[in-house]
């Protein structure tokens, strides 16, 4: 408990620190907002979690930190410094060299992560040899093992081409790729969707092995709480493009302030607490493309009668140490 | 494709047979063959004998390669006449061919790449214009205006007799050296690439390349200069010379059925999720493009391109006739129209071999391409 301790207070350097971003899409019916004024940091070695349901912008979170959303997109305002160095605003060529050199990623479905007609080997070779350029073939060979060893895949996988391997072995070889050029910082986004369950837990822990054995950050996104609860030490939950709490993952689960996850931990199955009937939320994310005074979850809201104020301007407040939740929440209490 | 080949043999043969007035009628009231001619010919084909024995005998002469005289050019087989055209048609097709896919491939990746500017848009315009532009038309068009209007090029003919009046060479021994001589260049450097993928630096990859293909053109230089070649050089110019404007219409005509083709097939490849990975690797652009979006655009394109070969090969009858191109096409359509039997039946069985072969080669490059095809092999 006590190396633990000191670990962490050695590495407490903020990694990622993000500030005010939005980011809307263009579109034909509008400017869809899909990520308003999300504010997070990351220590390195650290591991955050990013959950909420379908369409509420994790996903674009995680693309807008590589600016590799689709050209439709604009980020309005905000600031993503990586290690004090602010990316927004960066060229094309710059930002070339922070992806994958500082921030890599886990694309959800790996099935389609790889090119069909190049080789495993090859796919990777070609990360590094755009990072570093003077590798000899000879060194970045040597390179693929070590991360395949660390993977638990076999050196003939890099000679293989994508079609012929397994679905698991291809999201190993994925944390391969991510790993490759030693980033700073890994994003997973829903690496296990297209997996069954035994799969998925062998590349949860294959994920957890290599950030602790590396010394990585990590941002986790998914919409499944149980798999963040096991896998990170602070979460975000997300709600129509806005974080709605923000804290370590135990006194979320604990304590979970903002009704929207309450109501998250409320549809989930626990094995250890007493039985419940799991509850369910009645109607639909709001759309995007409207802008939304006030708190954006309260026309879903069960307690709107009871605790919360709908329509203070939505923004995250301080309520203990490191545990932010949306004013909303606060309202009548 | 075995029996594919017996059955063209078959089917191209009864073709003839049932022309009105067949072959041995025609024999008989063909002034120009003597006697020992007609002789051979009736007993090389056996004309006297029944539908079935002929047939027999036809396919036969074919693998032996004897198909008796020409009608019309008597002393000349038919065999030796398909000799001198095929390595002209050979060329231009190839030529052609290999162009229009390339010009055809990068036009459309570039296409797809910028899709929605300006640019893109009467580039796209232009493209199915000269897709769809009615061939004999456009090809006249641009004899009009290159040939006769702005005279740059010759109009039409495989070389100018002028020149050659007192010429020490024969136009298809130079022609053969040229071809020679393409052979060797492209097979040189296909090598050399081969031998630099092994290179992990890619920069040091291109300006190997680059340099190596400048080196190529300055040996080439010296070896135009060697002996005979110094002479013949001047008459292989000629040659070139009229090449340049056949090639040009019927790649023109060619490539945008395959631009448009990999425009398709490529957007439809941008969207898949290893663009985006390439996108985060942080690859270049150009490099996501040409290596990742497409290399995976050629498969389908490829497909299509070997569909396309037959056509092509039909249609050097419409360019040999337009541009006074000495070639197979010109010859099918004299021996047909002149019934000169033997020499068009041979020249429709080797189209069909050709035809044959192209799909073959094609095919093999096929499984070269995509991985996902290949059989395996080691166990």
């Amino acid at each position: 408990m006590f190396s633990i301790q000191g670990l962490e207070e050695d590495n407490m350097s903020v990694v990622l620190d993000v500030k005010n971003l939005s980011m809307h899409y263009e579109t034909l019916a509008g400017n869809v907002s899909a990520v308003k004024d999300i504010s997070f940091s990351i220590n390195s070695g650290e591991s955050f979690g990013l959950v909420g349901e379908s369409g509420c912008g994790k996903t674009s979170v995680a693309m807008t930190l590589l600016q590799l959303q689709p050209e439709n997109s604009v980020i309005t305002e905000g600031s993503i410094k990586l290690e004090g160095k602010e990316l927004v605003g960066l060229s094309e060529d710059e930002l070339r060299k922070v992806r994958w050199d500082s921030i890599s990623i886990v694309f959800q479905g790996a099935m389609n992560a790889w090119n069909p007609v190049i080789k495993i080997g090859e796919q990777i070779r070609e990360a590094l040899r755009e990072h570093y350029p003077d590798n000899s073939k000879q060194t970045n060979i040597q390179k693929i093992q070590e991360l395949f060893k660390m993977v638990g895949l076999d050196d003939t996988v890099a000679d293989r081409y994508p079609h012929e391997l397994s679905g698991g072995m291809k999201q190993r070889a994925v944390i391969a790729l991510a790993l490759s050029c030693d980033p700073k910082i890994i994003i997973a986004d829903e690496p296990t969707t297209a997996l069954d369950v035994v799969i998925q837990d062998q590349i949860l822990n294959e994920i957890k092995k290599v950030q602790e054995l590396l010394g990585l950050s990590l941002i986790y996104i998914s919409h499944d709480i149980a798999v963040i609860a096991e896998m990170t030490d602070k979460i975000a939950v997300m709600y129509a493009g806005s974080i709605v709490e923000m804290g370590p993952t135990k006194k979320i689960f604990e304590n979970p302030v903002h009704s929207y996850t309450r109501a998250l931990l409320d549809s989930t199955p626990s094995i250890r607490g007493e039985k419940k009937k799991l509850k369910s939320l009645d109607g639909e994310p709001p759309s995007l493309i409207n802008k939304i005074d006030g708190c954006s979850f309260a026309p879903r809201c069960p307690d709107k009668e009871t605790r919360c104020n709908p329509n203070e301007h939505m923004r995250l407040v301080e309520i203990a140490t490191d545990h932010f939740v949306d004013i909303c929440s606060q309202g009548k209490e | 494709m075995v029996v594919v080949f017996f059955l063209f043999l078959i089917i191209s043969y009864l073709l003839f047979d049932a022309i009105p007035g067949n072959a041995f009628q025609n024999l008989l009231l063909n002034p120009s063959l003597p006697p020992y001619a007609y002789e051979e010919t009736i007993a090389l084909y056996g004309l006297d004998q029944p539908l079935s024995v002929r047939l027999q005998k036809y396919i036969v002469n074919f693998f032996k390669g004897d198909l008796g005289y020409s009608y019309i050019q008597f002393p000349k087989t038919a065999i030796e006449l398909i000799g001198e055209r095929l390595p002209r048609t050979l060329m231009l097709f190839s030529v052609v061919n290999i162009l229009a896919f390339y010009t055809g491939f990068f036009v459309g990746k570039v296409l797809a790449w910028r899709r929605g500017s300006k640019s893109e848009t009467w580039i796209t315009i232009t493209s199915v214009f000269s897709y769809t532009v009615f061939y004999p038309w456009f090809a006249l068009l641009m004899l009009w205006f290159f040939g006769l209007k702005m005279g740059w090029v010759p109009i039409g003919k495989f070389l100018t007799p002028n020149k050659w009046y007192d010429s020490p060479f024969d136009s298809d021994e130079v022609f053969l050296e040229m071809i020679k001589y393409m052979v060797i260049f492209s097979l040189i450097y296909f090598v050399i690439s081969i031998l630099t993928k092994e290179i992990e630096s890619l920069t040091q990859r291109r300006n190997i390349r680059l340099g190596s293909f400048f080196g190529l053109i300055v040996i080439s230089n010296f070896y135009w200069n060697t002996g005979v070649l110094s002479d013949m050089r001047f008459y292989a110019g000629d040659i070139a010379y009229h090449t340049i404007l056949p090639v040009l219409t019927v790649t023109v005509v060619a490539f945008a059925g395959t631009a448009l083709l990999t425009r398709t097939t490529m957007m439809e490849v941008l969207k898949d999720d290893y663009i985006l990975t390439a996108r985060a690797k942080g690859l270049s652009q150009k490099r996501i493009r040409d290596r990742h979006a497409a290399r995976t655009a050629l498969l389908p394109v490829v497909t299509s391109f070997i569909f396309t070969i037959v056509t092509i090969i039909d249609g050097s009858v419409l360019t040999e006739t337009i541009f006074s191109w000495p070639g197979m096409g010109q010859l099918i359509l004299d021996s047909v129209l002149r019934e000169d039997i033997p020499v068009a039946m041979a020249t429709f069985s080797f189209i069909g071999v050709f035809a044959l072969i192209a799909h073959f080669l094609a095919d093999v490059s096929y499984a070269f391409l995509d991985p996902r095809i290949r059989i395996k092999s080691q166990g």
